[in-house]
């Protein structure tokens, strides 16, 4: 999981990284803004890059603008996250700026260190390409400390000694965090030899969460900005909401699977509300899970048919069935049809149960059939 | 050929064969003609008719196992990985999901360094249809044929697999190596095995979005100088930048391990390179014939 540029700071901050002063404004916490001493900067929090570009980094003098900023940032929604919370961070006097990053290489299975004596830029761009520094290391301490040291010869005279302080907090909190990657990008470089972290980048591994107990936390205390791993945390799987306008709803099982039908749905020209791993695997006899995600596509404001995916590998039919037509009975209010495709394991079993239970669910083996069956509800017209 | 990375008749030994899951895929495993020879737990089992030892090394004395398949939770596939090592294993196959990535990366370290092949972290397992299984992909996917698949997705390789089965294809070994950002094998490791394996007539690929296996997998396809149709479908076009997609290794970052770069790689390598399920098995079909 990607932290938010403010997270990311709090934990660097904790590590002992010098980061501006900082504070996070949320929708909740809109009415109790701070004052402006002096300019600032007002940044939006998103898990993805560009922000600058789109407009979501606005500068704010004085404190007569801070609310019309913030309120414009969090209206926006940048490469197609909406803005869910600012960070209203001081301005820093700085005279150069350069780069450092901690990563893995999945092939070599190596730890990678970038360092480069420019900064601000995107780090695939072309220009930076040239200029960057890198050396690799077993996924051990010391051994990235070595490496680290290994390119300090390299460096401009003035920066080496930045970059080793950096190096030093980052370099153990990369592997305390299990961290994927830390990026500080720009390191400002200060007018006294100083330095302090323009903008970081902390990629966590969800995988680890279960020995993460501040991560966990964070996720935790934090819902509403991080809605897919609040969710995979509490409740083991993977929802997470692609166009709030989509038009179809999906209950899918398998990430894969999953992804490739929305690919294809969209390749009809067709907006998906959302993509799900439901796991069935997970459901030990329990309708919950499919009542919940039922709820949620169906809550989508635009959503007029639902297409539920269920390739019966391992899982059986015959035990999957009776949950669907549990949750069905417990959503009267469901309004959209639904599509059911299954194949595989207890085929025959499920069927006679459906027919059985008298719901008119319609069913269909083949994929393709399917989705042009689901797709075929949104045109006609809408009784809803 | 594919006998250099599992013979059909090798002696497998289960990592935690008497957990729920591990003691009933055994089952299945065995029911499919795996050559199952022993189990490994810290307890006894009176349920399952295999052998069962304290560590794989005690397991390996006894029977001359040479390959494993791990059923142990995730934070336990490390040590397993290592035991197996410890032992002198050669293959090993782990199924959890959501082994944490540093620890897939001090795995991959370990089983570089002692050379045994890992087919994990997270992944349906692989099979040579009608043969032997090690791990869970579904038998109504298998069936014995001439294509050589390698899949991250196991659910959308069992799709996949299970059309490409009805219109006549089966495969020679199907290697799911998972959805992991750092794994053992990869696609690109593959692709000298099934380009010199006679009987494999073709390559079928699920990939998806996020990191840069399938770029590594065009560059070793051109390095093999490989002249057999290669068939790829990559999933995950419409994904979210920033957010995992269900599998960890599906995070697009900053243009890194988008489908556009792997589509142009794979193509530049020869591949065929379909949008939609559809398109694949009618690409495998009218390149290979009906029922090739």
């Amino acid at each position: 999981m990607m932290l938010l540029e403010h997270h990311a700071k709090e934990i660097l901050a904790a590590a002992g990284v010098t980061v501006p002063y900082g504070v996070l404004i949320t929708p909740g916490n809109l009415g109790d803004l701070p004052g402006i001493e002096r300019p600032m900067v007002a940044k939006a929090q998103v898990p993805v890059g560009g922000r600058g570009k789109a407009g979501g980094i606005l500068k704010v003098k004085a404190a007569a603008d801070l609310r019309p900023a913030v309120e414009k940032i969090l209206e926006m929604t940048i490469r197609n996250h909406p803005v869910r919370s600012v960070r209203l961070e001081a301005m820093v006097d700085y005279v150069a700026e350069a780069y450092f990053s901690l990563a893995f290489d999945a092939d070599s299975a190596t730890i990678k260190i970038l360092v480069a004596a420019e900064g601000g830029v995107e780090i695939e761009s072309p220009e930076m390409a040239a200029k960057l520094l890198q050396a690799s290391a077993l996924p051990d301490p010391a051994s990235a400390q070595a490496a680290l040291e290994s390119l300090l010869p390299a460096l401009p005279e003035g920066l080496r000694a930045a970059i080793l302080a950096v190096a030093e907090r980052l370099i153990p909190l990369f592997f305390e965090q299990e961290a994927l990657l830390i990026e500080i990008n720009p390191l400002f470089i200060r007018a006294d030899g100083g330095w302090i972290a323009g903008d970081a980048k902390l990629l966590t591994d969800d995988n680890a969460l279960p020995r993460q107990p501040k991560l966990r936390e964070l996720i935790e205390a934090n819902p509403a900005l991080y809605p897919e791993a609040a969710l995979k945390l509490a409740q083991g799987f993977d929802f997470v909401k692609l166009d709030p306008e989509g038009d179809i709803g999906l209950v899918t099982t398998g990430a894969g699977l999953s992804m490739q039908l929305v690919d294809e749905i969209v390749q009809r020209g067709h907006r998906p509300f959302n993509f799900c791993d439901i796991r069935t695997g997970g459901f030990k006899g329990d309708p919950s899970r499919l009542i919940q995600v039922l709820k949620w596509v169906s809550s989508g404001p635009k959503v007029r048919s639902i297409l539920m995916n269920f390739f019966a590998g391992n899982t059986n039919l015959a035990e999957l069935v009776p949950l669907i037509l549990i949750a069905l009975k417990e959503l009267p209010e469901l309004r959209q049809p639904i599509t059911l495709r299954m194949t595989g394991n207890g085929f025959d079993a499920a069927c006679a149960i459906l027919a059985e239970s008298g719901n008119p669910i319609r069913v269909e083996t083949d994929l393709e059939r399917a989705v042009e069956a689901a797709l075929a509800v949104l045109k006609e017209p809408d009784h809803a | 050929m594919l006998d250099s990375f599992v013979a059909a008749d090798v002696p497998v030994l289960v990592q935690g064969a008497t957990g729920r899951s591990g003691r009933s895929q055994t089952a299945q495993m065995v029911a499919y003609g795996t050559n199952i020879v022993a189990g490994v737990s810290r307890r006894d089992d009176p349920e399952t008719k295999i052998p069962i030892y304290r560590n794989c090394r005690e397991a390996v004395q006894a029977t001359g196992a040479r390959a494993s398949v791990a059923f142990v939770p995730p934070l336990d596939v490390l040590p397993a990985v290592l035991e197996a090592i410890d032992a002198g294993l050669e293959l090993i196959v782990t199924v959890a999901e959501g082994v944490p990535v540093h620890d897939a990366l001090k795995a991959k370290a370990a089983t570089r360094e002692a050379g045994m092949r890992w087919v994990g972290a997270s992944t349906p397992g692989l099979a040579i249809p009608g043969k032997l299984k090690m791990g869970f992909l579904p038998n109504v996917s298998l069936a014995p044929g001439g294509l050589g698949v390698m899949s991250k997705s196991g659910t959308l390789s069992y799709e996949v697999c299970y059309r490409l089965v009805g219109a006549g294809f089966g495969q020679t070994l199907w290697v799911g190596v998972g959805g992991d950002a750092v794994k053992g094998v990869r696609f690109a490791d593959l692709v000298p095995l099934f380009a010199a394996d006679a009987s494999t007539k073709g390559i079928v690929i699920v990939g998806e979005i996020g990191g840069s296996e399938e770029e590594e997998l065009a560059a070793a396809l051109i390095a093999s100088g490989c002249q057999k149709p290669v068939f790829a479908l990559l999933a995950g076009r419409s994904a979210l930048e920033g957010v995992t997609m269900g599998h960890a290794g599906a995070l697009i970052q900053a243009n890194i391990g988008t489908i556009e770069t792997k589509t142009a790689a794979l193509r530049k390598a020869g591949a065929v390179v379909s949008q939609s399920i559809k398109d694949l098995i009618e690409a495998v079909t009218s390149t290979l014939g009906t029922g090739g």
